[in-house]
């Protein structure tokens, strides 16, 4: 088991707390391809941000791959985001005066990795993507699915245990949709474990597992 | 290292606009710093070249008009000093002076050499005379002590006077006659509102027909430091000629003093003042670059707060934020710090020019800044770049990276 939920609870503060995500019990096994669908506001992405240790959970126990995901030090944090987790996001969240392949290489820099290592590792994730020819690009210069293909590379360069997508089809068409699509289910054909985040039927449909969550409970 | 280094040069080509902007503000501070320290620098040097060459611990003292009647004497009396001033004055202050001198001076002599004359007259001094009135010797040498233990009959005359005297001929050695006795001129000075003719002391007393007058009589100070000290050495010649001479020692017209000494100390102190008022411009400026650099900085992080999100997602600690920030501030105070002190300097040497080619008269000479304090302001800029990083950097990492990732 890679992630283990057990009764999560989180609410964002305000003058009336909202109660986003109500006793969340939710295991992955290692492997898996899975999506998490919901209604808009139903805590999908908050979800996902606790999986991706970006934000904190307020009871309960998150372990990640045997490791209790709680109170960690930023550094602790940024550790594991760095070794375990990569992310794919809807808007794509390269860095915009970065070229496709610096952008690829980026998470190996915080790893200290060197700059010829990194750009020989940069490339090969690149060229499992077919986007080789496109390294030299910047973000602007690339087409929706291939910033995708671009963001989808950089998840992949570090090795993750496992990869987190929220919406990682909800910029593009449904053609490129499919092909992206195509790209999640080949690497989890080689082993990978990802969770998508989406509210797309036919996103769902290409997952081995959809999770549904209804006004924050898991159903 | 160097990873790093190109990781904050992308950054800052990124922003080309807020670098240049930041950057200018730097520049400009620290040009201006460096400017003014310059000057004040060249103002600091033309002083201590226009008394270096003279002996500033020296009172010089001419006889005045009493202006106050004093026992039983009436008012506008002359006072004339004589040579036994110079002992009194000697054994009555001793305890604020090493050495007195006095110069006798004949304003109506003619000074005759076989082509023209001169109609300066002349005047009997001692060797400290060449110090007192900063005479700059260009040929062959000053009155010494010999000459007056000896009564030697030799003069020392201006470079010009000499031309006038003898054409282009070298004119030491060459003969001159004063009150038809034949001189020896044995050196010529370089002055420009001097024409005197100067022979011994006592070759010119002997000259002077069994009169006791002086002309002006000059103390060395000694072991005195403060400005109230040297007023009080000065009262103390008053009072001591007062007696001599009769009059009140209150009465200030009585004597003509030049106290040298406390003209210096003034004028020190209000180097001093310059020279402190010009740090505290220059540092004001200078802080002014930094708080705007501190300034854009803010702005800056404020707009790459998604970036620094997406960074942090990927596995940046907050360490190796905080670090690229300050760096990238110290990169640009740095660089365009290190532009300002270039220009400074440039402007600076440009006004070393134009301030030689104006001559001696100027206020100002060599109007340098020196390496030391370059690096000095080097120094002080890369520190204040880094906390100008710093309060921004940390600010950055007050936000969570999933509110920064949702900012778009
Ligand atoms: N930082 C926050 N502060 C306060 N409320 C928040 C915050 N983030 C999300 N919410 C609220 O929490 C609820 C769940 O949000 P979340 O983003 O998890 O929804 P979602 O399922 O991802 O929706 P969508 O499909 O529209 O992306 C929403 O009502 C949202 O308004
Ligand atoms: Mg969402």
């Amino acid at each position: 088991m890679i992630i283990s939920l057990k009764d999560i609870n989180k609410s964002y503060p305000g003058a009336v707390p909202l109660h986003v995500l109500k006793d969340v019990n939710l295991s992955i096994d290692k492997g898996e391809l899975v999506s998490i669908m919901g209604a808009s506001g139903s805590g999908k992405s908050t979800l996902l941000n606790i999986l991706g240790i970006l934000d904190n959970y307020d009871s309960g126990e998150y372990y990640l791959d045997g490791v209790l995901i709680k109170d960690l030090s930023e550094n602790k944090a940024a550790d594991l985001r760095n070794y375990m987790i990569g992310f794919v996001f809807q808007s794509f969240n390269l860095i915009n005066y970065k070229n496709a392949l610096e952008n690829v290489a980026l998470p190996l820099f915080y790893r200290g990795v060197s700059r010829r290592q990194r750009n020989k590792l940069a490339m090969e994730q690149l060229e499992r993507m077919g986007m080789a020819d496109r390294a030299t690009h910047l973000p602007s210069e690339l087409s929706g699915g291939q910033k995708q293909r671009v963001a989808i590379a950089r998840a992949l360069i570090t090795k993750p245990s496992i990869i987190l997508a929220d919406e990682p089809t909800g910029a593009l068409d449904s053609k490129t949709s499919k092909e992206v699509m195509q790209v999640f289910r080949d690497l989890n054909a080689d082993g990978m474990t990802i969770v998508i985040v989406t509210h797309d039927p036919g996103v769902g449909e290409q997952t081995n597992r959809i999770i549904r969550i209804v006004d924050g409970r898991i159903v | 290292m160097f990873d790093l280094a190109s990781e904050i040069m992308a950054t800052l080509r990124n922003n080309k606009l807020r670098t240049a902007l930041t950057g200018f503000a730097v520049s400009w501070g620290i040009f201006l710093l460096i400017v003014l320290l310059s000057v004040s620098r060249g103002l600091v040097n033309g002083m201590e070249s226009m008394f270096g060459q003279r002996d500033t611990e020296t009172v010089s003292i001419r006889g005045g008009y009493a202006q106050k009647a004093y026992k039983g004497l009436k008012e506008n009396r002359r006072v004339q000093l004589r040579d036994g001033d110079i002992a009194v004055l000697e054994s009555q202050n001793a305890n604020v002076l090493s050495e007195v001198i006095a110069q006798i001076s004949n304003d109506t002599a003619k000074v005759t050499s076989s082509k023209d004359y001169l109609t300066d007259g002349y005047r009997g001094v001692y060797p400290s005379e060449v110090r007192n009135s900063g005479l700059d010797m260009t040929k062959g040498r000053f009155i010494n002590q010999n000459d007056i233990n000896q009564r030697r009959r030799v003069v020392v005359v201006n470079e010009e006077s000499a031309k006038t005297l003898f054409g282009d001929k070298d004119p030491v050695g060459q003969l001159v006659k004063i009150s038809d006795l034949s001189f020896t001129v044995v050196g010529t000075y370089k002055q420009e509102w001097r024409r005197d003719v100067y022979i011994p002391y006592s070759t010119a007393r002997a000259m002077s027909g069994g009169s006791d007058k002086v002309n002006n009589i000059t103390v060395k100070l000694s072991g005195v430091k403060t400005l109230e000290e040297s007023e009080n050495a000065e009262k103390g010649f008053r009072s001591t000629l007062g007696r001599q001479h009769t009059f009140a020692e209150d009465d200030n017209g009585s004597l003509w003093i030049w106290n040298r000494f406390s003209d210096y100390l003034t004028t020190s102190t209000a180097m001093g003042a310059i020279g402190m008022a010009v740090w505290i411009i220059g540092l004001l400026t200078m802080l002014s670059g930094i708080v705007g650099v501190s300034n854009i900085m803010f702005v800056s992080v404020r707009e790459r707060t998604h970036e620094i999100g997406v960074r942090r997602a990927i596995g940046a600690k907050p360490r190796s934020i905080l670090r690229q920030i300050i760096l990238e501030s110290v990169a640009i105070t740095t660089l365009f710090g290190y532009v300002g002190i270039v220009l400074g300097m440039l402007v600076s040497e440009g006004i070393g020019m134009l301030v030689a080619a104006g001559g001696e008269r100027s206020p100002l000479k060599d109007p340098t800044v020196d390496i030391a304090i370059a690096i000095q302001v080097t120094v002080v800029l890369i520190i204040a770049g880094a906390f100008a990083g710093l309060f921004p950097a940390m600010k950055s990492l007050k936000i969570k990276p999933v509110e920064a990732l949702r900012d778009e």
